[in-house]
């Protein structure tokens, strides 16, 4: 009956509320085959987010057990030296967070580019909008938490921000960041984490209800590359258990991995920048805080540079950072009332498309001007030339590449690959420009072999992207792949469990004794992690035939 | 009576309105008058910590005040001082010029770009009039020492500076922590001194200029010192 009834009208024509409650949907819904199968996980970055949240409160519930007020620094360094694991728990806590911001973004670009946010996913879009500056809210006051010199940095230009608020100014420092004790500006921050996060984690609730409601996207073909994009099951789609669940029960495993496994790594690298580095700085009062650049935490790097703009010295942080933060803001959310029309194809979107891609160059520009150059004030022909440079590039680029494919002048037979490597030339890119300048300033093994890695995955990203605009075929389709035999799973999954068994006992007998130990036995949890995660990848195969 | 019944349907529709209406109005009486309440309440309460700026004699960590001989001239690591409350580091300089030989540093007329005020800075004390303190926060975004650090006269070009390494703010002790760079908007609060020759020590009396960064009145927001008649100095 509800099928019938749900092929008449879509989500979207009656308030969104009236829906939800008198017209109850399954939840969770049952999905389409093809987001199990390869490149399905573009489908599941927002259950990645999810599974880092649970991360967070998790590890976020043990450091509130030891974390206090009053002795903000020297709790934290106690925590993380003296206190059996407390450094994995606390830097993986701060590389979640990390993690969770990143993806967030993904998400929200991934969306941006499939048209995600058009009818009926307004309200849908516009809740994870307000996600992402809650989250980031959080991620701040979660930063200056430790009472680092770095987060007293943070923290006094917070408080400058906030004062700076016309009319309310004062009142919003006061209730951010207490009456200027160090008792109450720290209980204030650990307050207002606990808060905002538990303000993450009802928006979260809302989101995934008005998502589980108005479908997942399906892909563009299923919705005939129009908006309303409604996901219909035609009665072959798997049911949830276990099909689905074993394959969230993957990422949980292998995100979890991840999340322990690169800030225990970090840990034992030597000289890790101050940005990416898992722990606390230096306490603020020490001499060698003079050696640590005011940073802000990476992610709010580009509001960090722009208050060295010459031009905004005028009107103070405050206005600042309306401008910078806020103008992007407003665009997200009247982005799903701007570009209305129904087609999802980046063709028929260039400007949405277009202003993702300024926006992630001015992310990654802004901030790595901020890092390499701290509080260099710059004057303001330098400022124009980066901001109206790519604008014209990117914006003129999109719109007449778009009006060439509407024109059918160009095909691209491979977008979606070339889509892929390109973002992997990118970040490889980013990489290897920040190891090369780690190698110059530390010329040490660590860094220089990474660099080498990092750099033949950039030359051959670039060569594939090449092949594929050029028009070469990667893989010829009419070859089927060919699947390992049911011993050969069976044989793979044992080896992984050998495997981890040998790990655990590799990572008991170290001590919890420092936080390199520590590190080790963080890297020996993340990789049991990742081979448990491998292995119910092998499992699907095997039994699901997935 | 079909006449009738339209008519009560029509002022049956009118009513609901009416009363949807006033259902609307109750709630956004009670969302407003819960709302004062929140919001006052979660704004901490803020009383000034001391009545009035207390006058201090400074003394060394021993308790021992300080005399001029304990002050070294154009001191690179000169003493901080906590004044008007707790956490709030004062530079106590004693300046002078290229050869270490004491300035007197007269008061001069200091313009804050930042509210358009101007104020009378504090004069140098001592035997030599150049004894001075200001505040050691930074009015651009709040970094304390040694973030904020004082660096003497190494030529005749450089005379000695107050400069802030977080975001290149300077500052000039001789006259008045007036802004030589940005991008502060307003010159380092004075700590006003007063010195008793008869015992060689030094006092500090109160604050000149803008309000230390991060506050709202110089008074309040933080802990009264823990002694009513010293305050101790520590070694940036």
């Amino acid at each position: 009956m509800f099928k019938s009834k749900n092929k008449e009208y879509y989500p979207g024509e009656k308030p969104l509320l009236e829906k939800i409650m008198n017209d109850p949907q399954p939840v969770p819904r049952k999905v389409p085959d093809y987001m199990r199968k390869k490149g399905g996980a573009w489908y599941w970055t927002g259950a990645m987010i999810m599974i880092v949240f649970i991360y967070e409160v998790i590890t976020g519930l043990i450091l509130l057990l030891y974390y206090q007020p009053s002795n903000a620094y020297v709790s934290t360094e106690t925590f993380l030296n003296s206190t059996p694991y407390g450094s994995i728990i606390i830097s993986t806590h701060l590389y979640g967070a990390y993690a969770m911001i990143v993806l967030i973004y993904l998400h929200l670009l991934r969306n941006l580019f499939v048209g995600a946010y058009k009818r009926p996913r307004e309200s849908q879009w516009i809740t994870g909008v307000l996600l992402l500056v809650l989250t980031i809210a959080v991620g701040f006051f979660g930063y200056s938490m430790s009472g680092d010199v770095l987060s007293a940095d943070a923290t006094d230009v917070g408080r400058g921000i906030a004062q700076a608020t016309p009319v309310i100014g004062t009142y919003l420092m006061l209730i951010f960041f207490g009456s200027g004790t160090s008792i109450s500006l720290f209980t204030r921050m650990l307050g207002w984490h606990i808060v905002l996060a538990a303000g993450v984690g009802i928006l979260f609730a809302v989101h995934f209800f008005i998502a589980e409601y108005n479908t997942i996207m399906p892909s563009h073909k299923d919705a005939n590359y129009k908006a309303p994009a409604i996901d219909k099951d035609d009665g072959t789609y798997k049911p949830w258990y276990p099909y689905n669940l074993m394959y969230m029960m993957q990422y949980l495993f292998l995100v979890f991995g991840f999340l322990v496994l690169i800030p225990s790594v970090l840990a034992i690298l030597p000289n890790v920048p101050d940005l990416f580095s898992p722990f606390p700085s230096v306490s603020p009062s020490s001499p060698l805080a003079v050696n640590v650049p005011a940073y802000p935490p990476w992610f709010l790097l580009f509001v960090y540079k722009a208050l060295d703009f010459k031009m905004l010295l005028g009107i103070g942080p405050f206005w600042g950072t309306v401008i910078f933060a806020g103008a992007p803001l407003i665009y997200l959310l009247i982005v799903p009332y701007v570009h209305t029309n129904r087609s999802l194809l980046m063709r028929d979107n260039p400007i949405p498309v277009s202003f993702g891609i300024l926006g992630l160059v001015y992310y990654v520009g802004l901030s790595a001007w901020g890092a390499l150059a701290p509080g260099v004030p710059i004057s303001d022909g330098p400022v124009l030339l980066f901001f109206v440079l790519p604008f014209v590039f990117i914006v003129g680029l999109s719109l007449f590449v778009a009006k060439l494919v509407r024109e059918n002048k160009i095909t691209m037979p491979n977008i979606g690959r070339l889509f892929f490597t390109l973002t992997i030339l990118a970040f490889a890119a980013f990489g290897s420009g920040m190891l090369i300048i780690a190698s110059v300033s530390h010329p040490v093994a660590l860094y220089l072999i990474p660099m080498i890695l990092l750099l033949m995955v950039t030359a051959i990203s670039l060569a594939v992207a090449y092949a594929m605009i050029k028009g070469v075929h990667l893989r010829d389709e009419s070859i089927e792949e060919k699947h390992m035999s049911k011993n050969g799973y069976t044989f793979a999954a044992s080896g992984f469990i050998m495997a981890s068994i040998i790990v655990l006992f590799e990572i008991t007998i170290i001590p919890p004794t420092s936080p390199s130990n520590n590190a080790l036995y963080g890297i020996g949890l993340g990789l049991i992690l990742l081979i448990i995660g491998a292995f119910i990848r092998i499992y699907r195969a095997s039994v699901y035939g997935e | 009576m079909a006449q009738d019944n339209k008519e009560t349907e029509e002022s049956d529709k009118s009513r609901r309105t009416f009363l949807k209406a006033m259902g609307i109005v109750g709630i956004g009486v009670l969302a407003i008058g819960s709302l004062r309440g929140v919001i006052q309440n979660i704004i901490p309460p803020l009383s000034n910590a001391v009545s009035s700026f207390p006058t201090l004699t400074i003394v060394s960590t021993s308790g021992k005040p300080i005399n001029t001989t304990d002050i070294q001239v154009n001191n690179p690591t000169p003493f901080l001082f906590d004044y008007p409350l707790q956490n709030e580091p004062n530079f106590l300089l004693r300046l002078g010029d290229i050869n270490n030989k004491d300035m007197a540093i007269k008061s001069v007329k200091v313009n804050d770009p930042g509210d358009g005020n101007s104020f009378v800075s504090a004069p140098g004390v001592g035997p030599y009039n150049s004894v001075i303190a200001s505040s050691a926060i930074c009015q651009h975004l709040g970094c304390v020492p040694p973030k904020i650090e004082f660096y003497p006269p190494s030529s005749s070009s450089f005379p000695g500076k107050i400069h802030c390494s977080c975001h290149g703010s300077t500052y000039d002790p001789y006259t008045g922590f007036s802004i030589v760079t940005g991008p502060t908007q307003h010159p380092l609060p004075n700590t006003q001194l007063s010195y008793d020759s008869s015992s060689d020590t030094y006092k500090v009396m109160g604050m000149v200029g803008p309000t230390i960064y991060g506050h709202i009145n110089d008074l309040s927001g933080g802990s009264a010192l823990p002694s009513t008649s010293t305050t101790q100095v520590s070694s940036s």
